[in-house]
């Protein structure tokens, strides 16, 4: 049903925190994703031109690099950008055939391949760019958040986790039920400033991002070197140091 | 946005039809048709071969077209599905009022046929409108000028193909067709102008630094992008046109789609020669309607481009 469901009292708001400040930007969740989606129970990702000058495929998890400046200082900022499980994700309303839905119990969102005709009117609903169309199959792929995984019974109890936050080596992941304000991730969403990615639309993500640290120590930015002094004295300096340094 | 083939002539293509159907209905709910079953018949037949052309070239835009029955399932939520569902129920009534008309049923019955079918045309137009409207991400269409610019421009493109049909039947498309044609020309010209006006003026949805999550007064700009090639993403929501191109592409619209149709329609009525005048009219806003909408499309931006540092 394409329409939202009612969410029972005390229903699960299943989610990530990503947390900006530790990401180091090594890809590995966006490479251990891949590899759950691709062998895991959910089917395969396609990838096209693997080998050519073009290679493309679908991933669910896409990892930018920006640069900030705040006070003449630049710093490298990570950013892993897939679904965030909205609240009220329009993907999910746009849909005309109910292949896209947003579960009662837990809040992740999921495209039932079977009914998708490949419209891809989801993909422009979804601000975040997290859909990508399976151009082998025609149908729209988007993350699960492992929900495979996460409910399997037959996995250890602590790898129930989705992949990327299984793998990611600076812990910079987190996994858990936002709804739940006692729950470790609403905790870290309190105590570091969590925040909701374009909140000005209204699709009231689940995950949340924590802004990076605020430097303590003072960090001049560089500066240019002085420019030369000028008269004779320094003319003669120059040549020196330009005969000096052949 | 991609501007895809397969959208473009869904929507201009319904235009025409269920333009010239609302037509067909207004002008027989108020007892304005010249009794000519012949325009009627042939009007209603030749304005849903226009719509399903479009409807059909729709079907290219889907990736399994065998599953499209389950479009019509999610009208309660989804203005493409409801579009589908109005489109199909707008069949019947058109042939129930062509079919009344022909016959010289009852004068009241055909009326409020007539009135069903201007109703169903205008609501099926106003669904595909919506389907546009509806996406927040996209500046350029979720605005208060979408939905009743596409009511306009069906409006229009059936207006013109109404005068052409009428001459093609009675020899002159009369005062009333030439006048409501011109004045759809102008009025859609005036609402195309305000429209550009308008996206020209928006500031862009959103920062780098909000769609990222960074607190206020941090700037931020592209450094790595997740990948070396272009993905759907790109081909789809990072499709863009040069502003070069675009604004003589916009003078292009105006004077075909728009300025020339408006002149051809006021020909048609005072000329010798109206048949030429009304069909030089309908192809000048065939081809003008064909030009805005690849414009509508390509000039649009979508938010997660942003995450590219592509201009939105």
């Amino acid at each position: 049903m394409s329409t939202l469901p009612e969410r029972p009292p005390g229903a699960k708001r299943l989610g990530l925190v990503i947390d900006l400040d530790t990401c180091v930007g090594c890809h590995a969740c966006a490479v251990n994703c891949k590899e759950w989606n691709t062998g895991g129970e959910a089917g395969i990702l396609p990838d096209y031109d693997k080998y050519g000058p073009e290679p493309d495929g679908v991933w669910f998890n896409r990892i930018h690099s920006y640069e900030t400046e705040e006070g003449g200082c630049s710093r490298t900022v990570n950013f892993p950008r897939s679904c965030l499980h909205c609240e009220d994700p329009l993907c999910v309303t746009v849909c005309p055939t109910g292949a896209s839905y947003k579960r009662a119990e837990d809040g992740i969102v999921l495209v039932d391949t079977d009914k998708c005709i490949g419209c891809q009117l989801c993909s422009w609903a979804c601000p975040y760019g997290a859909r990508e169309l399976d151009e082998k199959a025609g149908v729209m792929r988007k993350c699960t958040l492992c929900v495979d995984r996460i409910y399997d019974e037959s996995v250890p109890q602590e790898e129930r986790v989705p992949a990327c936050v299984a793998t990611c080596p600076s812990r910079a992941r987190h996994f858990g039920d936002l709804a739940d304000p006692e729950s470790e991730v609403s905790k870290l969403v309190r105590e570091r400033g969590g925040a909701d990615l374009l909140p000005g639309l209204g699709y009231r993500p689940t995950n949340k991002y924590l802004p990076p640290r605020r430097a303590r120590i003072p960090t001049a930015p560089a500066k240019p070197p002085a420019p030369g002094a000028k008269g004779i004295g320094a003319a003669l300096l120059g040549l020196l140091d330009k005969a000096l340094s052949r | 946005m991609k501007p895809a083939a397969s959208v473009l002539l869904l929507t201009t293509s319904t235009g025409f039809g269920f333009g010239l159907l609302a037509w067909l209905g207004a002008y027989a709910a108020l007892g304005l048709l010249p009794r000519a079953p012949v325009l009627v018949a042939a009007g209603i037949v030749i304005a849903l071969i226009f719509t399903s052309t479009g409807l059909i070239a729709s079907m290219f835009h889907l990736e399994r077209k065998e599953r499209a029955w389950r479009a019509f399932t999610q009208w309660r939520s989804s203005w493409l599905s409801r579009e589908g569902v109005a489109a199909v129920l707008t069949y019947p009534v058109a042939i129930a009022f062509g079919v009344a008309f022909w016959r010289g049923g009852p004068p009241l019955a055909t009326r409020l046929l007539g009135a069903a079918t201007l109703l169903a045309s205008l609501g099926t137009v106003y669904c595909t409108a919506m389907i546009y409207a509806s996406l927040k991400p996209i500046r350029q269409w979720h605005n208060a000028h979408t939905a009743p610019d596409y009511l306009l421009y069906a409006v229009f493109s059936g207006a013109v193909l109404f005068a052409t049909l009428r001459t093609a039947a009675l020899g002159e498309p009369g005062a009333m067709a030439s006048a409501a044609a011109a004045a759809a020309a102008a009025a859609a010209l005036l609402a195309k102008r305000a429209y550009w006006r308008h996206i020209d003026a928006q500031a862009p949805l959103a920062t780098l630094a909000a769609a990222i999550g960074l607190p206020q007064g941090i700037e931020a700009r592209p450094l790595d992008a997740p990948h070396f090639s272009e993905n759907y993403i790109l081909r789809q929501m990072g499709f863009a046109v040069a502003r070069r191109h675009a604004a003589k592409l916009r003078s292009l619209a105006l004077l075909i789609g728009f300025a020339l149709p408006l002149a051809l329609s006021v020909l048609g009525a005072l000329a010798p020669a109206p048949m030429l005048a009304t069909t030089l009219a309908l192809a000048c806003a065939a081809l003008g309607l064909a030009l805005e909408r690849w414009l509508f499309f390509a000039e649009a931006t979508h938010v997660s481009a942003l995450y590219y540092g592509r201009r939105i």
